[in-house]
């Protein structure tokens, strides 16, 4: 994973960008350990932020075990990065 | 409804992914048979998901006359072929026309999907010019209006578009109009096709499909599996039906249903329970008298927790106890279609006192502390039934159906 940390810092603030923009939630409160709740997400987000991660990156995100278990955003990040990371290597 | 006029369901039918008939439809769920398998689309598919719960090799024209067919997408096929079944088995089909006293009323959360892709194709995609049809066949209203045509029932006419509850209510309100003594015959259910090529890309977007298996109240599940078909139900008044020695499948005891009124997709626990609640109250039952419920159980996270969380709520401390299967994975999620196509696998759960098998469930779930019925079909006495239907928009309706010997 040490090759990666610096990909993974670079994606995650993307990431962020996306859950700030399809959440609809203010950039200063989207850190890495507000949790899903305190920033209002609901089901429905997930799936629009998801969404657009897949444009964006041109992945495909399946809706499986590690987004149902996510408690914050730091965790959100760390799931949706795999994915990307995965499909473009 | 125990006070008032009772309601015997005399007849039913079904076409689903299992064929066509009621039969093979509780027989598949009985036995656990899944009938999942490879959609097939009639153009170019570019979606991940792949797997449905399809009508297959479904003929109408074997069914219904030339003079029929252009005024029928296939969830119209489905219903009237669906209709035929159960009217014959009620003893009705020489009783044409119905007239007044008998109601029409179907369930369908989109109406004629198969229509409204085929159109917009040919009229965006490939400029043509749309088929004058086009309109009278893909409105909702062409199920319960051609199903009253059919037999001449010229009571109310109705379609019920209310998503994944739609046959359920649709169920539901036929039930009370007997009650309420507007009419003495109701012809109900529910009837969808949403296996189509932009449908389904429409699903998969909300990400709620399973790429591979669908296993309600199960660890590790997924998402739900999509179906299609048609359930169709005869209610009559019980002093009716008997009148004409007709016989009862079973008493159609109670109705619930209710609005979350709180978000468009996420379940709500609370509006689930208060549906169940009503159900049983119109049906004047106990929670303790219910068996057997056929839960909506879809397989997505958010649903089986939901329900597990609204079941506990009603049933408390005999929830681990009570069985709960979903037969989802077996016939698919048919949405508008999905109260009809459960309540004949409810219907044969009573009749044949063996509760249907929740397939393909691994483990359990701390989230979903319900006894699914895992994988085995279970004998054991069932009386009393209850089927639950949750839908989009935070709709809820529930049935109350009893043995009807022991009403």
């Amino acid at each position: 994973m040490e090759t990666k940390t610096l990909d993974h810092t670079e994606l995650a603030n993307e990431i962020i960008d996306v859950i700030v923009k399809e959440g609809m939630v203010d950039r200063e409160k989207a850190t890495l350990d507000a949790t899903i709740e305190s920033l209002d997400l609901k089901s429905i987000d997930i799936v629009m932020i998801l969404t657009a991660i897949e444009e964006k990156f041109d992945v495909y995100i399946p809706m499986d075990g590690p987004f149902h278990e996510a408690k914050n955003i730091g965790d959100l990040i760390d799931a949706i990065a795999a994915y990307i990371i995965k499909e473009k290597n | 409804m125990a006070s008032a006029r009772r309601i015997f369901v005399t007849g039913m039918g079904a076409v689903s992914a299992a064929g066509v008939g009621a039969k093979p439809l509780w027989e598949a769920a009985r036995g656990g048979r899944s009938c999942v398998s490879e959609a097939h689309f009639i153009r170019p598919y570019r979606g991940r998901i792949r797997i449905a719960a399809q009508v297959q090799d479904f003929d109408p024209g074997v069914y219904l006359s030339s003079s029929e067919l252009p005024f029928c997408d296939p969830v119209t096929q489905y219903l009237l072929v669906a209709a035929d079944e159960a009217i014959a088995q009620a003893g009705l089909a020489a009783a044409k026309p119905m007239g007044p006293r008998t109601a029409t009323i179907i369930g369908t959360g989109i109406g004629g999907m198969h229509t409204i892709e085929n159109g917009l194709y040919l009229s965006l995609v490939e400029q043509g010019r749309p088929d004058p049809l086009t309109v009278p066949r893909l409105i909702p209203s062409a199920c319960p209006s051609l199903l009253s045509i059919r037999y001449g029932a010229r009571g109310p006419c109705f379609a019920v578009a209310s998503a994944c509850s739609s046959a359920t209510q649709a169920i539901g309100m036929g039930a009370h109009l007997i009650r309420s003594g507007l009419v003495d015959r109701a012809i109900v259910g529910g009837t969808e096709d949403c296996v189509s090529n932009s449908a389904m890309l429409a699903w998969e977007a909300l990400r709620v499909l399973t790429p591979d298996a669908c296993r309600p109240f199960s660890k590790g599940r997924n998402g739900m599996v999509l179906g299609a078909g048609a359930g169709v139900f005869v209610l009559e008044a019980a002093e009716i039906a008997e009148a004409r020695g007709a016989e009862a499948l079973v008493e159609m005891a109670g109705y619930g249903t209710s609005a979350d009124a709180k978000d468009p997709v996420r379940p709500d626990a609370g509006g689930a329970a208060a549906c169940m609640r009503y159900a049983l109250a119109d049906a004047e039952v106990d929670a303790e008298e219910i068996d057997y419920v056929n839960a909506h159980g879809t397989g997505t996270t958010a649903n089986d927790a939901t329900e597990s969380e609204a079941l506990g709520a009603v049933f408390g401390t005999r929830l681990a106890k009570l069985p709960i299967s979903s037969t989802k994975p077996i016939h698919g999620h048919a949405l508008g279609a999905a109260g009809a196509l459960e309540l004949i696998v409810t219907i044969g759960a009573i009749r044949e006192n063996v509760a249907p098998p929740t397939i393909n469930w691994r483990e359990a779930d701390a989230k979903c502390p319900v006894d699914a019925v895992p994988n085995e079909a279970r004998p054991m006495p069932i009386r009393t039934a209850l089927t639950n239907s949750f839908a989009f928009g935070g709709i809820n309706a529930s049935l109350v159906v009893r043995r009807a010997a022991a009403a």
